[in-house]
């Protein structure tokens, strides 16, 4: 099996069949961690295609490292530009309110208890734990894709998975 | 350990949820975009390289026809200035020669010379 540069490098020389690989290595980490950020899935099914563009566009200038980690920087900074568009800036530290979701009853009924739970965390919280939890990427690469101080990273990944563990306890017990 | 091996479970279960979406509606979609992105692309450049061409090509016979003139007009006056030259040259000689024979005689020396000249040269 061809590694992600050996194809991304192929992405870069034109090769459509190399990047449609990548695309579908990836999207299930990129989609997740869109929907998550952005609480909706057709608006995060919306970025992570917006983010496969650019990756496209911008394949020359992958510079070897985790494919999955430059993915990820490209799909944080599409869901800013999507919330500067919707003229939702929040302000990203420990004392961010909990952002309410425009969601409808039946939908938050059929989602999961996982997803539910998460949408209960603070914004930075949530963040945090999208990127390390979720998508998997280290504390060191979740600070450099937000440009946040690695020990806010980790302090919020670490509240943020102690608050998710007891609303998910809570939520089997009732 | 690792710090991600204190949430692991809870990784386990966000990649459960992730590995359920069906990856190739998305990829097809994503695929699409990125030809139909190409596509435009290469229309744009075509389209305008095509005008391009075509202001150059529009440019091109008052281009040709001004150099033609001036080629004409440069390769005319090449070929007549000898004739010019040298016509005013007899007669500027003859005139000379006219008003004073010395001047025959000075430019009889010249021509002497050098026809010598050149003719040692060649020996």
């Amino acid at each position: 099996m061809r590694s992600d540069p050996d194809l991304a490098h192929a992405a870069a020389q034109g090769s459509e069949a190399a990047f449609a690989e990548l695309v579908r290595r990836h999207q299930a980490k990129v989609r997740g961690m869109a929907r998550r950020l952005a609480a909706s899935e057709a608006t995060g099914d919306d970025i992570a295609q917006t983010t496969f563009l650019t990756a496209w566009q911008k394949i020359s200038t992958y510079a070897g490292g985790t494919f999955s980690s430059w993915i990820c920087t490209i799909c944080w900074r599409e869901f800013l530009q999507w919330r500067r568009r919707q003229k939702m800036e929040i302000e990203f530290d420990e004392t961010a309110e909990i952002i309410p979701f425009d969601r409808s009853a039946d939908q938050n009924e059929m989602r999961m208890d996982l997803t539910r739970a998460l949408e209960t965390l603070s914004e930075a919280q949530r963040v945090c734990v999208v990127l390390c939890v979720a998508t998997g990427l280290t504390h060191q690469e979740a600070a450099d894709v937000t440009g946040w101080p690695l020990g806010t990273v980790k302090s919020h990944v670490q509240r943020g998975v102690a608050l998710l563990r007891t609303r998910l306890e809570n939520a089997h017990v009732a | 350990m690792r710090e991600q091996d204190t949430y692991k479970d809870l990784s386990d279960l966000f990649r459960v949820e992730d590995n359920a979406l069906p990856a190739e509606p998305f990829t097809r979609q994503v695929m699409q975009a990125v030809r139909k992105q190409r596509m435009i692309r290469r229309l744009v450049v075509g389209s305008l390289g095509l005008a391009g061409a075509s202001i150059a090509a529009l440019q091109l016979p008052a281009l040709l026809g001004e150099w033609v003139g001036v080629d004409k007009t440069v390769t005319q006056a090449l070929t007549t200035a000898p004739t010019e030259l040298s016509a005013a040259a007899v007669n500027q000689l003859s005139a000379a020669a006219m008003s004073n024979p010395m001047w025959l005689a000075i430019a009889a020396g010249a021509a002497l010379c050098i026809f010598a000249v050149s003719a040692f040269e060649r020996a």
